[in-house]
C-alpha cells in the first residue's frame, strides 16, 4: 500500500510544516490592528514629512517627491513628480482637526447610515498583523487588510513604528494579486519641517471648503439630488457632496475604499457614448440616462472591482417625487 | 454486477465527464492497481480500465467518431521495461526513507505556503514577479462594444479586439489601446471622451486625497494617466 505510506509521510509533513510556518507570526506581541489603523488615520493628517515615494503599476514605475507640511493647524502639500512630463501640484488639505467619514471609520469610530444600522470598518474587513518589515530605511509593521465580501479589494499596508504614517500600500485583487504599489524610499519626519519657509505657491493655494467634516457619529447631510443610489456596497457611506453648475458630484467611503459618483447635464457629455473603462486600478462606469427631457451622464469613478462599480452605476434612480415626475426614458 | 461494481461504473462515467471529486479520483486510480493485480493481460468487463474502454467507444460511437479497440497500455508498458534501469546509489538507497519523507515534507511545505499565498497574498515574496505578471486578464482583453477609448484607459470586456503584441509577461508599460470600427457611426469624438475621462479622473483623485487616508497616493495614480495622455 504504497499510497498510503505516502500519504502519512504527508500528514505528519504537513503539521511539523504547519508548526514551522506559523511559529514565529504567533510569539510575536503587537499593538492589535485596529489600534494601528486608527494610529495611521491620525499620523496621516497631523504629521509634518517630506519623502519620495514610488509608484508601480503593471510594471510601470514613477517616482513622486512630496512635502506635507503642517503649520498652525492648516495643512499644505507639495507634490513634485520625477519622471516624465514635469508637473508639480501646491494645495492646501484639510484643516488638522477636520474629520471626514473616512477618517472616523479609520479610527474606529462607527458612523450611522441613513437607511439604518452603522457603519464599521471591522464589519467589512478582516485586519492582520503579519511581521514586521523594513522600508525607506524605517522599521515598521506589515497589516493585511482582507475584504470579508467580493465587492471591494484588500490590502497590504506598512505601517512605521515610530510614527505611525503609511510607508507602503498595495491594492490586492479578489484572487489575491497586486495590482499597484505605492511605497516610500525615503521619508523624513524632521523637526525642522517646521520652520521651513512655505513657497507662495503654497500659502496662496485655495483653501479646501470644510463643510464635509463630520461634527456628529451621523454621516454628511443626505443628498439633495434629484437622484439617489438605490443599492450600495454594504458600509459604503457618503462623506462628501458637492454641487457645481451643471454637475455634482458624491463621494463614498467605506473607511478604505473610496468611490465617487459624478452626475452631469452638460452639453459636453451629451453624445458620449455608455463606456466601461480601466484606468489603472481605477474603473470608470459611465451610463447614460434621460430625465425630463434632460439628458444626463453618469459616471461611477473609484478604485474597486468592475462588477461593483456596473453595480452602482446601474441603481442610480431618478427621485420619484410626483406622479408627473416619472415620464423618463431609460 | 455488485453493488460496488456499479458504484464503480459511476464513478468512471463521472471522471469522463471529469465531475469527480479528489477522493473518487483516488478510489478509482486504486481500483485499477487492483484491476492489475488480478487479471493478466485482457481487461474484464468490471475492470476499471473494460469500464473506462467501453464508455469511452459509448461516447465515441455516439459522437460519430471511428470506434477503436486499441489499447495502447500494454505496448507502453513494454517500452517502459525495455528501458534500462537506472543504477540506484547505494547512498540513495541508504537514504530512500528519509528522501521519502523529505519530499513528502517539501510537498506538504508547498501545499501549506501555497494555500497560505491564495488566502493572504504575501508580499515579501517576488513582489515583482507578480507585478510583471498581474492582471494580464484586464490588460489583454479589450472591449466588445463598438466603442473608441482614449489613449491608456483600458476598456474593459471580455471579447478581445485587439491584439497587444508581445509577450503577456514582460513588464512592457500599457499601450494605448484603441479600437477603430469606421462602420460606427459615433457622434461624439475621441478627443471629447477623452477630455471628460480625464477631467473625471482628475475630480476623483482630489476627492479621494481629502477623503481617504491613503494620503498622497491618488495623486500618483492620475499621474500614471495625466503623463500618457500628454505623450498625444
Amino acid at each position: 500500500m504504497p499510497v498510503i505510506q505516502w500519504f502519512k509521510h504527508i500528514k505528519l509533513a504537513a503539521l511539523v510544516a504547519a508548526i514551522f510556518a506559523h511559529g514565529p507570526l504567533v510569539a510575536d506581541q503587537m499593538e492589535s490592528a485596529k489600534d494601528l489603523l486608527a494610529r495611521m488615520a491620525y499620523a496621516s493628517k497631523n504629521l509634518s514629512y517630506q519623502g519620495v515615494f514610488t509608484y508601480e503599476y503593471r510594471g510601470q514605475l514613477r517616482s513622486v517627491k512630496v512635502q506635507h507640511l503642517v503649520r498652525d493647524g492648516e495643512t499644505y502639500e507639495r507634490v513634485t513628480h520625477m519622471d516624465g512630463p514635469a508637473r508639480e501640484i501646491f494645495r492646501r488639505a484639510d484643516n488638522v482637526d477636520c474629520i471626514r467619514a473616512g477618517d472616523m471609520l479609520l479610527r474606529g469610530g462607527a458612523l450611522k447610515l441613513d437607511r439604518g444600522g452603522y457603519s464599521k470598518l471591522e464589519d467589512l474587513y478582516e485586519f492582520h498583523i503579519r511581521d514586521d518589515v523594513r522600508i525607506a530605511g524605517r522599521r515598521a509593521y506589515r497589516v493585511e487588510i482582507l475584504p470579508r465580501d467580493k465587492l471591494r479589494y484588500g490590502y497590504v499596508v506598512a505601517i512605521d513604528k515610530i510614527s505611525g504614517l503609511m510607508l507602503q500600500s498595495m491594492l490586492i485583487n479578489q484572487s489575491g494579486k497586486p495590482l499597484e504599489r505605492f511605497q516610500y524610499v525615503d521619508i523624513t519626519f524632521s523637526e525642522a519641517l517646521d520652520s521651513v519657509p512655505l513657497p507662495a505657491e503654497l500659502v496662496n493655494a485655495p483653501e479646501v471648503s470644510q463643510s464635509d467634516c463630520l461634527i456628529s457619529n451621523q454621516q454628511v447631510e443626505p443628498l439633495p439630488s434629484q437622484w439617489e443610489p438605490k443599492w450600495l456596497p454594504p458600509g459604503f457611506i457618503l462623506s462628501s457632496y458637492q454641487m457645481q453648475d451643471d454637475e455634482e458630484s458624491w463621494m463614498y467611503t467605506d473607511g478604505l475604499a473610496v468611490f465617487s459618483v459624478f452626475i452631469d447635464s452638460a452639453e459636453r457629455s451629451r453624445n458620449l457614448p455608455p463606456v466601461d473603462a480601466k484606468l489603472g486600478t481605477t474603473v470608470a462606469v459611465l451610463t447614460k440616462a434621460q430625465f425630463n427631457n434632460q439628458h444626463y451622464a453618469i459616471c461611477v469613478v473609484g478604485e474597486i472591482p468592475r462588477a461593483t462599480a456596473q453595480q452602482i452605476a446601474n441603481a442610480i434612480s431618478p427621485v420619484i417625487l410626483t406622479p408627473q415626475a416619472q415620464q423618463q426614458g431609460h | 454486477m455488485s453493488d460496488s461494481k456499479e458504484r464503480l461504473a459511476e464513478s468512471v462515467s463521472a471522471l469522463m465527464d471529469g465531475e469527480v471529486s479528489e477522493m473518487e479520483l483516488h478510489r478509482i486510480l486504486k481500483e485499477v492497481g487492483i484491476d492489475q493485480d488480478q487479471s493478466t493481460g485482457r481487461n474484464s468487463r468490471g475492470s476499471v480500465r473494460g469500464i473506462w474502454q467501453r464508455y469511452n467507444m459509448v461516447s465515441a460511437s455516439i459522437a460519430g467518431d471511428p470506434v477503436t479497440m486499441t489499447d495502447l497500455s500494454g505496448s507502453i508498458a513494454a517500452a517502459i521495461d525495455a528501458e534500462d534501469t537506472h543504477k540506484i546509489s547505494p547512498f540513495a538507497n541508504l537514504m530512500g526513507g528519509a528522501g521519502r519523507f523529505a519530499i513528502a515534507a517539501s510537498v506538504a511545505m508547498v501545499a501549506v505556503l501555497g494555500v497560505q499565498q491564495l488566502n493572504s497574498p504575501d508580499p515579501a515574496s517576488a513582489d515583482a514577479m507578480q507585478f510583471t505578471q498581474m492582471d494580464i486578464s484586464g490588460a489583454q482583453q479589450n472591449n466588445g462594444p463598438a466603442l473608441q477609448f482614449p489613449a491608456g484607459f483600458q476598456p474593459n470586456a471580455p471579447v478581445r479586439t485587439v491584439a497587444s503584441g508581445g509577450n503577456v509577461n514582460t513588464s512592457r508599460p500599457a499601450a494605448p489601446v484603441v479600437t477603430l470600427k469606421p462602420s460606427v457611426q459615433r457622434k461624439f469624438s475621441e478627443r471629447e471622451l477623452r477630455g471628460y475621462m480625464d477631467d473625471i479622473m482628475m475630480k476623483h483623485s482630489n476627492n479621494a486625497a481629502l477623503n481617504s487616508n491613503h494620503g498622497m497616493l491618488p495623486f500618483a495614480r492620475v499621474n500614471a494617466a495625466g503623463a500618457r495622455t500628454d505623450k498625444e
